[in-house]
């Protein structure tokens, strides 16, 4: 993969720092730990009719009722039944104007990773008609691949808002 | 002068940065000039209502003053130079009042109240401005300035006047127990002092949150009592224990409930202002009278019945109150009256509008029913049910109705209102006599009492003021309309039932409706049966949003934190049978 344009000079060093890594199949994703405000074991979920599959419900945060999603029906993984190891990453969102807070279920939580610009690489290229916008970029940890996400892309709030009354 | 201190005024708003004095842009200072001034204001009009009522009045003179006066410091403080200049002639003719060198007459308190008015649209160019960066509309105080000062100069000044240019040029501040302008901190602190009353400002965004964590202390606290590891080896002493903490928890959720209560006088008060510019303009005598001012309520209810109760105060004055000749020959006094009744009633707030003028025209609304299709032709309705005819939709739209309707220019929308906030109206009127809307409102709209039914696994709450019965119907009494659309058979009435687990694509245990519960319910005027599996309980929660991101789901109004911790969804019993006209 070529390197990054020296216009990218900059946002590569704002893409290091740490990192929260977990599992979804076969996959290793991370998300930037800034964003993460607590990880729970999985717990019961409240449906929510008319939303999308991947919004699973609403919980009980301390008193404050909040969305939960499930990362692998997001991304169009094949669901599997919640275990032990489930774990609900509460993250904070930013919104245009307000922040939000997501729980996001994801397989397992592995590790707290810390990342210096030179670990990061860009996207690749998969052909011209796929986006990924969500995606900040790759990292190699000790010969693996971890797929950093941006938590604003993957999950808008706008994208569960358009979607609520298509879930009929 | 006016026109160049508008000038001045606007370009220190212009360009805050370049004016001499750094504290005139200063976005906070300015908001908390706003937020005084209003306060002030309305306490203003409320004595100068007083005055009207009682010229000789000296304490509401000196109110005024000291009102007036604060403003004027703050406003000379910050550069606002029209209010400055406006209050500072009010204040003049005010301090003529005060030494017995003005008369108060009818002429003086109109002026007054006009330069209230503008002084609040003062308030709300200034507010808009600081929310859209737009300097203010040039406003023109001169022609209001030249009226307050003809007052002075005009036959209502009584040759008393010793040295009252003097005392006008610049007012002895310490008569009015007011430190000398452009100190508006100590002026705070001084008028906390005089009004006596010890209280602070709280935004309302951190007292919502405190009432939700009490929400969820009692909850919690529920929990630890009904734990049944607990209840297993309970000794004496946990539990005498965990009483008082139940004691305590009450307690607490009683007082932080009641910090957001406020007393319904305050909106009385602002139908004062109302009720007198509305009979000077019709010409008819009208005296407004207040009881249970003290009564309290949630402060988010009493800002959404601001409206409804003004209009109807207004339809009460407009259409039901008749001419002062009118009432002598009908042998009543001349001077009508408007009154206001606020109490408790079972746990609900009830407050009553009513009026002695010319009450409500049953056959006028019946007839006017039946050319709106609003009943069918030869149906025959009790007197409540005509008069509750004016709060239908459509009642009185199209064209300008006003004596010819009997009354109810608008009461659908009134009625709506005080639905959203979960409360109910009823009208009553004797002919020749008068009229009364009572309306019984919840005394908060945080915390509902909700029964918990259960479809499936899934747990949802029904607002219970919704709710008119439960029944498990009999094989007999479902019946089909068309193949697809089903009805229960209630009380002789045929009411559509709704399958709670259909509209919400859930797995429910049973789907034969006579192994089901169904909910009787009425919304807007229909009656629909919500079907469910079972009746789990009843309890009080209170109401969460679910976030931004699930604002508008239809059958939805809200979460709400169960017993066991989990959330359960409230459901929106409007919002139901509306996707059920849609489908």
């Amino acid at each position: 993969m070529v390197a990054a344009a020296p216009t990218a000079a900059l946002k590569v060093d704002r893409r290091a720092g740490k990192y929260l890594a977990f599992q979804l199949g076969n996959e290793e994703f991370a998300v930037q730990v800034l964003r993460v405000r607590e990880i729970m074991g999985i717990q019961e979920i409240t449906a929510v009719p008319h939303t999308p599959n991947y919004v699973k419900g609403v919980i009980n945060l301390r008193g404050k009722v909040i969305p939960v999603v499930d990362l692998r029906l997001k991304f169009g993984l094949p669901e599997i039944e919640y275990t032990q190891r489930t774990c609900i990453i509460v993250a904070q969102i930013a919104n245009r104007s307000s922040k939000l807070l997501i729980g996001i279920i994801v397989d397992c939580v592995s590790e707290v990773l810390t990342l210096q610009a030179a670990d990061i690489e860009d996207t690749p290229d998969f052909g011209s008609g796929v986006e990924l916008p969500y995606l900040l970029g790759m990292a190699k940890v000790k010969a693996k691949v971890k797929i950093l996400l941006d938590i604003d892309m993957v999950l808008t709030a706008q994208e569960v808002m358009s979607l609520g009354p298509l879930g009929a | 002068m006016a026109r160049r201190s508008d000038h001045k005024t606007m370009s220190v708003e212009e360009q805050p940065a370049v004016s001499a004095n750094p504290l005139a842009g200063d976005p906070e200072l300015l908001n908390d000039f706003i937020l005084e001034s209003r306060e002030h204001l309305t306490s203003i009009e409320l004595q100068l209502l007083t005055l009207d009522q009682d010229p000789g009045n000296t304490e509401a003179i000196h109110a005024i003053f000291r009102g007036v006066h604060t403003i004027k410091g703050m406003a000379g403080f910050l550069d606002l130079d029209s209010v400055r200049e406006v209050s500072h002639e009010v204040e003049t003719i005010l301090d003529l009042a005060r030494n017995g060198a003005l008369e108060i007459t009818g002429a003086v308190i109109d002026r007054m109240l006009e330069s209230k008015d503008y002084l609040n649209r003062c308030l709300t160019e200034l507010e808009l401005m600081l929310q859209t960066g737009q300097p203010p509309a040039a406003t023109d105080q001169a022609g209001l300035i030249e009226g307050i000062r003809s007052l002075s100069t005009g036959g209502g000044v009584l040759q008393l006047a010793r040295e009252v240019t003097a005392a006008a040029g610049e007012p002895s501040a310490d008569v009015a127990g007011v430190p000398a302008p452009g100190n508006p901190e100590a002026a705070k602190v001084m008028e906390a002092k005089t009004d006596g009353a010890r209280s602070i400002k709280v935004d309302t965004g951190k007292l919502d949150y405190l009432v939700d964590m009490v929400g969820e202390m009692v909850i919690a606290q529920s929990l630890v009592k009904h734990d049944p590891d607990l209840a297993a080896g309970l000794r004496p002493r946990l539990a005498r224990n965990l009483s008082q903490l139940a004691r305590i928890t009450d307690d607490v959720q009683r007082t932080a409930m009641s910090m957001r209560m406020i007393p319904v006088g305050q909106l009385f008060q602002k139908t004062g202002r109302l009720v007198r510019d509305l009979s000077r303009k019709y010409g008819k005598q009208v005296d407004l009278d207040l009881e249970g001012e003290e009564t309290e309520l949630d402060r988010n209810i009493v800002e959404e019945l601001a409206d409804p109760l003004m209009h109807m105060v207004r339809n009460a004055i407009d259409h039901g109150i008749e001419m002062p000749e009118e009432r002598v020959r009908a042998g009543k006094s001349a001077t009508a009256r408007v009154r206001l009744k606020a109490g408790h009633q079972a746990g609900h707030i009830v407050i009553q509008v009513s009026d002695d003028g010319r009450g409500l025209n049953q056959e006028q609304i019946l007839r006017k029913a039946l050319e709106r299709n609003l009943v069918p032709p030869g149906a025959e309705l009790t007197e409540t049910e005509i008069f509750n005819l004016i709060f239908q939709p459509g009642f009185s739209t199209a064209e300008k109705v006003t004596d010819v309707s009997g009354r109810g220019v608008g009461m659908d929308v009134v009625r709506k209102q005080v639905q959203k906030l979960r409360g109910r109206m009823d009208a009553s009127s004797v002919r020749g006599q008068g009229a009364s809307f009572l309306m019984k409102l919840p005394l908060t709209l945080a915390i509902i009492d909700g029964l918990v039914v259960g479809v499936g696994q899934q747990r949802y709450i029904v607002p219970i003021f919704a709710v008119r019965e439960m029944l498990k119907p009999s094989k007999d009494a479902i019946s089909t309309v068309q193949g697809s659309h089903e009805m229960a058979l209630v009380r002789g009435a045929l009411a559509p039932v709704i399958r709670l687990y259909q509209r919400f694509n859930v797995k429910a245990r049973f789907e034969k409706p006579w192994e089901c519960l169904l909910i009787v319910s009425e919304s807007s005027g229909r009656q629909f049966c919500l079907m469910v599996d079972e009746l789990i309980g009843k309890q009080e929660v209170v109401i969460k949003s679910l976030g931004d991101t699930m604002q508008n789901i239809p059958g939805v109004a809200g979460g709400a934190i169960l017993g066991d911790g989990r959330v359960g969804l409230i459901l929106d019993l409007e919002g139901l049978i509306d996707a059920n006209d849609r489908a």
